[in-house]
């Protein structure tokens, strides 16, 4: 008896030694199957969207008359578009105007909804009104809807199209870490650091934001998906990249049109948005599983 | 009270934003679900089958505009409108001229007087007589309307209508003006109560003398007109003839696969094979006198310089244009005007130079070549055209941005300029279309000094007082051998100064199903659905 609970002691004493939260959330995700898959794809999408440009087989923009709505082929991989453009190299160079627009988008959307949550969450009262009001009005346009109506004030374009569709993930985000905030709040902690006179600033960075980096993260990678599916719609509207653009969006709307006659035309460019999108919420999925703290309480 | 101003904060927005879906939303929701329950009560019951009402759908590309014979431009409005009112003259298949609701006509000699006899017995759809007095009323509504469409189009020049008895009118124009005769044809005649008496229900509720009268319109979702029983023309034809707006292509081709649309209007060019082998259905095809180009705004810099222009035209390939924008059909535009238009004379096309087009705009100034905004539609064909456009332009060194509008904002933009200096128009991708038998209505608002915007379409700023004279000669004669020369000289002199890149002239497409006869398309692009059966 004794000596069995001398080697579990070792055991744990061992564990200690070893810990670290990079490799513990590691372990645990390994065993998200699905998620692990969906990243290495993400992963892949991502080199190809930086290297992409050099390896593409031709010139995206190249037209070629004499190869108009090819089906896929040896020579073709994905077949050629309506003005006899090679659709796989489009697509690859497309990834990374796709990625880019997701990643700007949801990331300027965190910073923002993050700091007005913090805020709104620590302070309360008056301040805390108006911006969860504010954010209410805002959720209660369907996400696409309120994304259309930007656009349309801004005028189309890409950058706008990051605008808008940052402007929608910014209620999202400021509702989230506002929860977060307010539970972060009540620990002893914040009340230790508020009276040793430490100021709001310091009080949210460094003790209050850290408590909200794990459900943050699980939702930016649920955001990023979101995002390529707004920013490809926009496009598909004619409201985003301009029609010569390699955009997934803008591919599936100019192939539309030959939906009876070339299909690959429109079917290649709406696989590679399903495939990413699907791919960034199963890797949400796959966090929520390892990070959520209630989840694994269950 | 926290709870309660919550409340009634709450309460007050759901009550908003009810309010703002309402009158969209509800309106034409209702309508079309009261009417489908109309019909199929009707199909229920005991009536026999050959008197089952006979409904035919049509479904086009554009939504309609206006209903006002007088004040319409596009052609699907037109096309309604052809079914319901008729002229005191009109167009065969052709497009040459015909006596419609004139008995007779005659023209003097200097173009300055014309006296109609007209056809007896017609009535309107309210019942009114047709006769000089009804005519008098029309031509009067357009002479002292200058906001009419019709109004600028020849009928500012009448100044004086007399009626010479009952069914005998005259007309006289205070200067000469050889196309007056197809601006008849295109003048619907309407019944004098309405004009008289509710001239604001016009554009949306026109009561003339043609086979069919007006049913309904839902703006944005169908129009429909139905038979009219004491037509003077007599013929059979169909009970109902429902339009329908649909402006994608491939929605517009699935409702005629199915059968949910018996004839549309036109026929995608890449869809033309598929539907081809599709079972009962037949696709036809029309040459037409729609002319495809883009405009270059010859008042600014680059596009002032003509060595531009003509290096423009030599970098695009006509016949790539064809097979890529219009899936290979239709024709080169070889002249100014479309081969089908009077008076036409082949030009020397720019065929494909690259070679030439960069030795141009490096003589003009640009040997690293120049960047240049093209404008057009938000229209899938159109924004295919554009890209076009862009793709061959490169090819000498020119980047082009392509600028897509939608169509209300993209006519303001090109309108909305009141003087040449004020235009921001570069390039606009677009296309004009006249009858064939109108030669005037092919050139003076393209290339006339006088037709500008916002006063007509020549958004090239062409601007060349000998042009403006052959113009103004040839429209008031009308000696043929003079008028042809003219024309000829016009042609070859417009179309060596390039304010346009030359493009090509459309081949219409419309597709029916094979158990429906006599829905025609006519050269213009307008629909012809009086003797439309169903079999």
């Amino acid at each position: 008896m004794q000596s069995s609970s001398l080697v579990k002691q070792d055991a744990i004493v061992v564990k200690h030694a070893k810990y670290s939260p990079v490799r513990e959330f590691w372990r645990a995700f390994k065993k998200q199957k699905a998620a692990l898959v969906a990243s290495i794809f993400i992963v892949l999408l991502i080199v190809i969207a930086f290297v992409g440009p050099y390896i593409v087989p031709y010139d995206p923009f190249e037209p070629d008359y004499n190869a108009i709505l090819q089906t896929p082929s040896a020579k073709h991989l994905a077949g050629t578009d309506e003005y006899g453009r090679d659709i796989f190299s489009r697509l690859i160079v497309g990834s990374k105007i796709s990625l880019t627009v997701s990643f700007s988008a949801v990331f300027l959307g965190l910073i923002l909804g993050t700091i007005l949550g913090l805020i709104s969450g620590y302070f309360g009262g008056w301040i805390d009104k108006i911006i969860m009001r504010t954010c209410d009005v805002l959720f209660s346009f369907p996400d696409l809807l309120l994304a259309i109506a930007i656009v349309a004030i801004l005028g189309p374009g890409i950058n706008n199209v990051i605008i808008a569709v940052m402007v929608f993930s910014i209620p999202s985000f400021a509702r989230l870490v506002r929860g977060a905030t307010l539970n972060a709040k009540e620990n002893v902690y914040v009340e230790a650091a508020k009276s040793m006179g430490a100021s709001h600033v310091r009080i949210m960075y460094k003790h209050i934001f850290p408590e909200t980096i794990s459900e943050l993260i699980i939702f930016v990678t649920m955001r990023v998906g979101t995002a390529i599916l707004a920013a490809s719609s926009l496009s598909f509207l004619g409201l985003g990249a301009s029609p010569e653009m390699p955009e997934w969006g803008v591919m599936l709307s100019s192939g539309r049109d030959y939906l009876g006659t070339a299909t690959h035309v429109v079917l290649m460019p709406g696989i590679a948005i399903f495939l990413t999108v699907l791919a960034f919420n199963l890797i949400g999925d796959g966090l929520r599983d390892v990070l959520d703290p209630k989840i694994k309480n269950n | 009270m926290k709870g309660l101003k919550n409340f009634i904060f709450l309460f007050a927005m759901i009550f908003v934003l009810a309010a703002c879906s309402n009158d969209d939303s509800t309106e034409p929701v209702n309508e079309p679900a009261k009417e489908s329950t109309e019909s199929s009560t009707a199909g229920d019951s005991n009536k026999p089958t050959s008197e089952k009402a006979q409904e035919l759908v049509i479904a086009v590309n554009e939504n309609f505009i206006s209903m006002d014979p007088h004040n319409t431009g596009d052609t699907n409005s037109n096309s309604v409108q052809a079914a319901m009112m008729e002229g005191l003259l009109g167009f065969d298949a052709e497009g040459q001229i015909i006596k419609v609701l004139a008995e007779d006509y005659t023209i003097s000699e200097d173009t300055m007087t014309y006296i109609f006899k007209l056809k007896q017995g017609v009535t309107f759809h309210d019942g009114e007589a047709f006769n000089a007095e009804a005519v008098k009323t029309n031509i009067e509504r357009i002479t002292n309307d200058s906001s009419l469409r019709l109004y600028s189009r020849g009928f500012s020049l009448v100044n004086g209508v007399e009626i010479l008895g009952e069914y005998e009118i005259k007309v006289t124009l205070s200067e000469p003006y050889g196309p007056m005769v197809t601006r008849f044809a295109v003048a619907k005649m309407m019944s004098p109560k309405i004009i008289k008496e509710s001239i604001e229900d016009i554009p949306k509720n026109p009561v003339g003398t043609g086979p069919y009268k007006f049913g309904k319109w839902v703006q944005g979702d169908y129009l429909e007109i139905e038979r009219f029983d004491e037509y003077w023309g007599g013929g059979d034809r169909v009970d109902k003839v429902t339009f329908k707006p649909v402006p994608e292509n491939g929605s517009r081709v699935a409702m005629l696969k199915t059968g949910e649309a018996h004839a549309i209007y036109p026929v995608p060019a890449q869809n033309q094979a598929e539907l081809s082998n599709t079972k009962d259905v037949k696709v036809n095809s029309v040459p037409s006198t729609i002319a495809r180009y883009v405009s270059l705004n010859t008042f600014s810099k680059p596009l002032d310089d003509i060595r531009v222009r003509q290096a423009f035209n030599y970098a695009v390939d006509k016949d790539a244009f064809l097979k890529v924008v219009n899936s290979g059909l239709g024709v080169p535009l070889d002249s100014i005007i479309p081969s089908k238009t009077l008076y036409y004379k082949q030009q020397q096309v720019y065929n494909q130079d690259i070679e030439k087009g960069k030795a141009l705009l490096a003589e003009a100034g640009y040997p690293d070549g120049l960047e240049i905004e093209i404008w057009g539609n938000t229209n899938s064909d159109t924004m295919k055209g554009m890209q076009f456009i862009q793709q061959q332009l490169k090819q000498i060194g020119v980047t082009v941005i392509i600028k897509s509008m939608e169509e209300a904002t993209l006519s303001d933009e090109i309108y909305g300029a009141q003087t040449p200096e004020e235009a921001k128009l570069k390039m606009w991708y677009v296309s004009w279309s006249s009858y064939a038998s109108d030669v005037t209505n092919a050139t003076k608002p393209l290339f006339h000094s006088e037709s500008f915007p916002p006063n007509s379409a020549n958004t090239a700023y062409y601007n060349n007082p000998e042009t403006d004279k052959m113009m103004d000669e040839a429209n008031s004669i009308s000696d043929e051998a003079r008028k042809t020369e003219l024309y000829a000289n016009l042609q070859d002199t417009i179309y060596k100064d390039a304010p346009w890149i030359f493009l090509g002239v459309d081949e219409i497409l419309y597709g029916v199903r094979s158990n429906v006869s006599g829905v025609i398309v006519n050269p213009t692009g307008g629909l012809d659905v009086a003797n439309a059966k169903i079999n």
